[in-house]
C-alpha cells in the first residue's frame, strides 16, 4: 500500500513539473499585445503584408545567391585545394579541420533557411486584420529564426577568415622553407 | 452437340480479364498519383521549395538570380604547390570571399515590430 502511495506522489510530482514547464514554454512564445497595437496591426495590415512579401521574396534571392557562393567556395576552392596538399602529401589538416566546421554550418545555413522560410509562411498566411496576436507572433518567430539565419552567415564567414589565416600561415612557411633550400 | 451441352464461355472470363483496359488505366493513374504525392514531399522537406525562384511569390526577383557562375575559376586539384599556385588560390580565395562578404546578409532587423509599424504606441 505503501508502495502504491509512493508511486502516485511521484507520478503526481512529475505530471505536475511537465504541465508548468509546457505552461510556461507556450506562454514564453506567445505574447499579449496591447489593444493599441492590435489596433495598429489591424490598421497597417495591408502595408505590413506587402512589406512582408518583399521580404520573403528578397530574402529567397539572398539564399539563392549567397548560397551558391558558399557552395562554391567550399567544392570549387577549398575542398580541391585541400586535395591538392593531400595528393602532394603536404599536411593540411588545419585547411581540413576549419573546411569540416565550414561544411557543417553550411547545412545548417540550409536547414535554418529553411526553418525561417516556413515560419515566415506561417506569418503571412496569418489574417492580421482578424487575428493580430496570432499574426504578431507568428512574425515574433520568424524574426528569431533570421537571426538564427544571420547567425550563420557571420560564421561562416568566420570560418572563411580562419581559412584564410591558414593560407596566409602556410604561404609564409612555404616561403620560409623555399628560402632555407635556397641557402 | 444440343444448346444445353454448349460451354458458356462469357462465365469463364473473370472479372479482371473483362476489365483488363480499366484496371490498366486505373492502376496508373494511382501509381502517378502516388508518386505526386511522394514528389511533392521531398519537394517540400528537402528545402528545394525554399530555393525554387520559379514560385508564384518570388516572380518580382527572379531575374537578378545569379545564373552564370563563369567568373568563378575552378581551381584544380591536381598540379603542384609552389608560391606561384598559391598565391593563384589565394587571388582567387580572396576574390570569392570578399564577394561572400560584400555585404551582411540577413542582417538588420526588418522584422522587429517598429520595422514593421507595429510596434506599441506610447501615449
Amino acid at each position: 500500500m505503501m508502495t502504491f502511495k509512493r508511486y502516485f506522489v511521484i507520478f503526481t510530482i512529475f505530471a505536475l513539473t511537465l504541465s508548468s514547464v509546457s505552461f510556461f514554454s507556450v506562454s514564453a512564445q506567445n505574447n499579449t499585445i496591447t489593444s493599441q497595437q492590435a489596433e495598429q496591426i489591424r490598421s497597417n495590415c495591408v502595408s505590413t503584408k506587402n512589406t512582408l512579401n518583399q521580404l520573403h521574396a528578397s530574402d529567397a534571392l539572398l539564399r539563392v545567391n549567397r548560397g551558391q557562393v558558399y557552395e562554391s567556395i567550399l567544392t570549387k576552392l577549398m575542398d580541391r585545394f585541400n586535395g591538392r596538399l593531400s595528393n602532394k602529401n603536404i599536411n593540411n589538416s588545419d585547411f581540413i579541420s576549419i573546411t569540416d566546421k565550414y561544411s557543417s554550418m553550411l547545412d545548417s545555413f540550409r536547414a535554418d533557411y529553411q526553418t525561417y522560410e516556413e515560419h515566415l509562411s506561417i506569418a503571412l498566411n496569418v489574417d492580421c486584420s482578424s487575428n493580430p496576436t496570432e499574426f504578431y507572433n507568428a512574425v515574433a518567430s520568424a524574426r528569431t529564426k533570421r537571426d538564427q539565419v544571420h547567425t550563420d552567415v557571420v560564421k561562416l564567414n568566420q570560418f572563411l577568415d580562419q581559412y584564410q589565416l591558414a593560407l596566409n600561415q602556410f604561404e609564409k612557411d612555404y616561403q620560409t622553407a623555399a628560402k632555407e633550400v635556397i641557402n | 452437340m444440343n444448346k444445353a451441352e454448349m460451354p458458356k464461355i462469357e462465365n469463364t472470363i473473370s472479372f479482371k480479364d473483362r476489365h483488363r483496359f480499366s484496371l490498366m488505366i486505373l492502376s496508373s493513374l494511382v501509381i502517378t498519383m502516388v508518386l505526386v504525392v511522394i514528389s511533392m514531399y521531398v519537394y517540400d522537406n528537402s528545402g528545394a521549395a525554399q530555393v525554387d525562384l520559379s514560385r508564384p511569390g518570388y516572380i518580382s526577383v527572379r531575374s537578378q538570380a545569379v545564373t552564370n557562375n563563369a567568373d568563378f575559376q575552378n581551381y584544380s586539384s591536381t598540379g603542384e604547390v609552389n608560391q606561384e599556385t598559391i598565391s593563384e588560390f589565394q587571388s582567387l580565395f580572396v576574390n570569392q570571399v570578399n564577394k561572400a562578404k560584400s555585404f551582411d546578409a540577413f542582417g538588420g532587423d526588418p522584422l522587429s515590430p517598429n520595422s514593421l509599424g507595429i510596434g506599441a504606441v506610447a501615449e
